[in-house]
């Protein structure tokens, strides 16, 4: 028999059992969506989770540390396969404050000191601008702009007492090609270093929290001794330079899937690394354990409902004796016949799968919009809309896991029925009225 | 064309233990010529229909071979014998056995179906067929839209339409009036006449039986022949 004959076949039988039919893929639906939604849950908090880890930083960067005093050995790392590139930061500890000036405004910012050419080839964005080419050229923190407040504001800031830096408006304008002053003071404002001048010629990336501020001052490593020079003439002279300033290292991979094999050879240099992946494959590992466990429960109704396919099947079987009877001897072989009502069991499986991964889309999206808000309103501090966590995402993975297992039950429950079918007698399935 | 020779079969009956074994065919031997029409008479629970199941491969027997087509029929298996059955013999049943939800063209089509052949090919044939046994006014209809008589001339043209050298037709006219009946051998015979295909008759129904080449009589299990015809 023709497939496309098998499949017409298949469609007048369940035309003409529609209500008993119906009800069987309605279970199926119901297992199936049950069991997409349960697993998406998996899926759409770690998504959220993961991309609350990748937000923080590149996925490519790797955090290395000396364990000795020696720091580390730049040369050798930059040797490593696939490192592109290794970034020093140097950055000041209170009690020295930067001064920033710009016009009538002043505000504070929180400097360090870098390699650009190493954080241009570590491909890290800027949201304006470029990299500076010159000692005075300078990239600063996408918030600064913000700090940096008039007298009059800062007077009125000051008088509403604790006002959130995040609602200062500061600046206005873009602080690109604007040139500000900068100086250094210890905490007691007593001793200024020598101000000194810069251009900014870009702007770092807007921070991926709503509630992040970066007020960075990145300045050329090329300008750290005059720096160091300024700051030890105001410091007392039992300070070290290196009780006042951290120097940390970022390697960065070519790619994502480069980070492991580097993470390994800085592991054998005996240095001590984080990296965002090591984060997230513990991440993975307890989210797949959560997965599985989850479409365990959920095929646990995906059987459920094959019991109402082995059992529409098996009634099947049973009221259609006779007419398995008549294709017997006209010809019908054993396989045929199996076959056919193997296919109309898959028939019920496919159609309540579709319209289960439709419905599981549905609550999927309806859940994510409006479980946020019915949080929020529950809880007094919620932000969790503003957050935009996920409770649920159904990937393609999870659709056809699932789909595989709602099929696979369905034509499961039909193969012993089907079976049942070709071991009809065709002299009694004839004497049937 | 067919070869029966020493065919036996007993049937089981009875709880465990207390089985009765009944034998329904007892040594059965018989030829039928390419084209023939042969009719089997006899009692209700004679083993009429016990034979014809054997040779159509419903029941294998215990005893015994059946050769059709220079073929030995009693080894195939099921599946072999659903393939040599559509190939070689059509059958034609005293109910009838349409499929209810199919109407008379596609309950005619259906052995063509499980043959595989295509929808196009499928819609010439039947449609020839409809023709010979007139069935041109209501190969529409479903089997309760038609009557006695036209329902058998559609298990006819079912039977016919894989073009089968053989036909097995059990109480031919069994639910029929007198006159459907007259109707009906009257097509047998043309079409045995016309296409050449060998037909046993099973039926108790003497004048069913005249129209038969040979005419066999069936009592308790032994087949015994008792006229020959002159068609």
């Amino acid at each position: 028999m023709l497939f496309r004959d098998q499949i017409d076949f298949v469609r007048q039988h369940v035309k003409r059992n529609r209500m008993r039919v119906f009800t069987t893929i309605l279970a199926t639906t119901m297992g199936c969506a049950f069991l997409i939604v349960l697993a998406s849950i998996a899926f759409g908090l770690q998504e959220s989770l993961k991309n609350d880890i990748l937000s923080d930083s590149a996925v490519t960067k790797i955090e290395v540390y000396g364990n000795d005093e020696k720091g580390i050995d730049q040369k050798a790392v930059k040797a490593i396969p696939n490192v592109q590139a290794l970034v020093e930061t140097t950055q000041f500890n209170e009690p020295l404050t930067a001064n920033v000036k710009l016009e009538n405004r002043s505000g504070s910012g929180e400097m360090v000191f870098t390699n650009f050419k190493e954080q241009q080839k570590a491909k890290i964005k800027l949201s304006a601008g470029t990299y500076p080419t010159k000692a005075d050229e300078i990239i600063v923190g996408y918030n600064l702009g913000q700090n940096l407040l008039t007298k009059k504001e800062e007077q009125s800031a000051k008088e509403e007492g604790k006002k959130e830096e995040k609602n200062n408006k500061g600046y206005q304008h873009s602080l690109l090609g604007k040139t500000i002053s900068l100086s250094f003071t210890l905490e007691n404002e007593e001793e200024h270093t020598k101000v000194r001048q810069y251009k900014i010629v870009g702007i770092g990336e807007k921070p991926s929290k709503e509630w992040a501020m970066d007020t960075s001052i990145q300045i050329s490593d090329a300008m750290k001794s005059n720096i160091l020079n300024d700051y030890n003439g105001i410091v007392d002279k039992k300070v070290q330079e290196k009780d006042f300033y951290n120097v940390s290292y970022n390697a960065y991979a070519t790619d994502m899937e480069a980070v492991k094999g580097v993470l390994k050879k800085l592991k054998a240099m005996n240095l001590s690394v984080y990296s965002v992946t090591e984060q997230l494959d513990q991440l993975n590992v307890f989210f797949l354990a959560l997965k599985v466990g989850l479409i365990f429960v959920g095929t646990i109704a995906v059987l459920i409902a094959s019991i109402g396919i082995f059992n529409t099947m098996t009634m099947a079987v049973t009221e259609r004796t006779r007419e398995i009877g008549v294709m017997k001897a006209i010809g019908a072989g054993p396989k045929l016949i199996q076959r056919l009502f193997i296919m109309e069991s898959a028939y019920i499986g496919v159609l309540g799968t579709v319209i289960a991964i439709i419905i599981s889309y549905i609550i999927s999206f309806l859940a994510n919009l409006a479980l946020p808000k019915i949080l929020d309103a529950v809880i007094s501090d919620g932000g969790i809309e503003e957050a935009g966590i996920r409770f649920s995402t159904i990937p393609w993975e999870l659709v056809v896991i699932a789909s595989l297992i709602s099929i696979g039950v369905a034509v499961l429950s039909g193969w012993r029925p089907a079976r049942k079918a070709t071991k009809i007698d065709v002299i009694q399935a004839l004497h049937q009225e | 064309m067919i070869h029966i020779q020493n065919v036996s079969h007993t049937f089981t009956i009875g709880k465990k233990g207390s089985e009765k074994k009944i034998p329904v065919l007892k040594n059965i031997s018989f030829e039928v010529a390419k084209g023939e029409i042969i009719s089997i008479v006899g009692k209700s629970g004679s083993g009429k229909s016990t034979l014809l199941n054997a040779v159509a491969g419903f029941l294998k027997p215990e005893e015994g071979s059946i050769i059709i087509q220079g073929k030995e029929t009693t080894t195939l298996t099921e599946s072999e014998y659903a393939i040599f059955r559509s190939e070689n013999i059509g059958f034609i049943f005293q109910n009838f056995q349409l499929m209810p939800g199919l109407t008379a063209f596609e309950n005619i089509e259906l052995p063509l179906k499980i043959q595989g052949i295509d929808k196009h090919r499928r819609f010439e044939i039947v449609n020839k067929i409809i023709r010979k046994v007139g069935l041109e006014t209501v190969f529409d209809h479903y089997p309760n839209e038609l009557s006695g008589g036209q329902q058998q001339r559609v298990c006819i043209a079912r039977a016919l339409i894989t073009n089968p050298p053989i036909i097995l037709a059990d109480e031919p006219t069994g639910n029929l009036d007198s006159e459907t009946e007259q109707e009906i051998l009257q097509l047998i015979a043309l079409l045995n006449e016309s296409m050449d295909i060998t037909f046993i008759i099973i039926t108790h129904d003497e004048e069913v039986a005249n129209i038969a080449h040979r005419k066999f009589l069936m009592h308790d299990g032994v087949l015994k022949e008792v006229v020959q015809h002159a068609v």
